[in-house]
């Protein structure tokens, strides 16, 4: 382009002029960063962004409008199948697990669910979520971690305890039975407790003690109790005999 | 913020670890996070002589990790204001310090 407009310059054929005079310059759409013009510098400089000042830095109050985020589908799905776990199971228990592998978890599996206790795995935040909701929230803080439900209809807890010897890696933190919360002590005292029919059939023969005894010493032969109720009147009258003796020495 | 910067957590000279805590206590965190990276497969890999105790008690006690090494050294550490990761790099330094040849060696 050059060339041509001054070819006249060149005196003689072959000659490069020492200047060269660019008179076009690069297009609008460059490969390279093109050099903004100084008047479109100058713009720039002076349309900068300029935030509004804060009045105290980020993050050092909270937030006016408290978030509440809509749980997902998912969450309320299992919501709804913590919710019903509770409702029919009497015995929930919460232990942590460090890292067991998949076959120790089977066998785990495998020798509660010969006890009827079933191995039930739940994200924390929806069993937090949920037990904030409902009467059981002194459950919250056991959920840290990768933590492990084990459920159960009926309420076996020597079984459990058992079982949980076995693999190392379950630590048994606390357990709800029948709507109590029990600590790890309290689950083991709890195992240690003889069934409800035992206990009843002691309370039932401690209460009726007395009045087998005396049914018995009424079976026995009429001149055994009329010697016992005599010499329980001899008792009696020496008693109150000794009572008065005092009473008219002082009286006098 | 639970993962140690070094991903492997190598209990070569250590020769027990107790960690005792409170379930029902707030400032418990810690002390289990630093119970599931250290009972961790991994870990016990490293030495299967290592055993790794925990006890759960209900008396409101602070959450303790008691680690005995190979040398007789005991490494208190009580986890009630500590986060996971602070106790999990003094361990680390600690091992380090006391087996620095085989860990060169095994980074190497």
């Amino acid at each position: 382009m050059a060339a041509t407009l001054c070819a006249k310059l060149l005196p003689k054929q072959g000659w490069l002029p020492l200047t060269q005079s660019v008179r076009h310059g690069s297009k609008a759409v460059t490969r390279h960063r093109k050099p903004m013009h100084i008047l479109r510098q100058k713009l720039m400089a002076v349309t900068e962004y300029i935030p509004p000042k804060r009045v105290a830095p980020r993050g050092a109050y909270p937030p006016q409008t408290k978030k509440v985020q809509e749980e997902s589908g998912l969450a309320l799905l299992l919501k709804r199948e913590v919710q019903r776990v509770f409702q029919d199971c009497k015995m929930i228990a919460v232990a942590q697990n460090n890292a067991s592998n998949s076959e120790d978890m089977m066998l785990l599996k495998y020798r509660l669910y010969k006890h009827g206790i079933a191995v039930k795995f739940f994200p924390n935040q929806v069993i937090r979520s949920f037990l904030a909701d409902s009467i059981y929230s002194n459950m919250a803080p056991l959920f840290i971690g990768p933590t492990v439900l084990l459920v159960s209809k009926e309420p076996k807890a020597k079984e459990m305890l058992a079982t949980l010897k076995h693999s190392p890696q379950m630590v048994l933190l606390g357990a709800c039975v029948e709507n109590t919360l029990l600590s790890a002590q309290g689950v083991a005292s709890y195992s240690k407790l003889p069934s409800v029919t035992v206990v009843q059939g002691e309370l039932v023969s401690g209460l009726t003690m007395l009045t087998s005894h005396t049914a018995s010493m009424l079976q026995r032969h009429p001149a055994h109790l009329s010697a016992l109720l005599q010499q329980y009147v001899k008792q009696q009258s020496p008693d109150s005999s000794a009572d008065e003796a005092p009473k008219a020495e002082e009286a006098t | 913020m639970a993962a140690p910067s070094k991903s492997a957590v190598i209990l070569k000279a250590v020769k027990r670890i107790a960690v005792e805590f409170c379930p029902f206590e707030p400032n418990v965190r810690s002390t289990r996070e630093f119970l599931v990276l250290v009972g961790s497969e991994k870990a016990r890999a490293t030495n299967m002589n290592c055993e790794v105790t925990t006890t759960v008690k209900h008396n409101k006690s602070e959450p303790v990790v008691d680690i005995t090494y190979l040398d007789g050294e005991r490494l208190v550490m009580k986890g009630a204001k500590l986060t996971s990761s602070e106790m999990m790099s003094v361990f680390q330094s600690r091992c380090i310090a006391k087996d620095p040849q085989a860990k060169a060696g095994a980074k190497k």
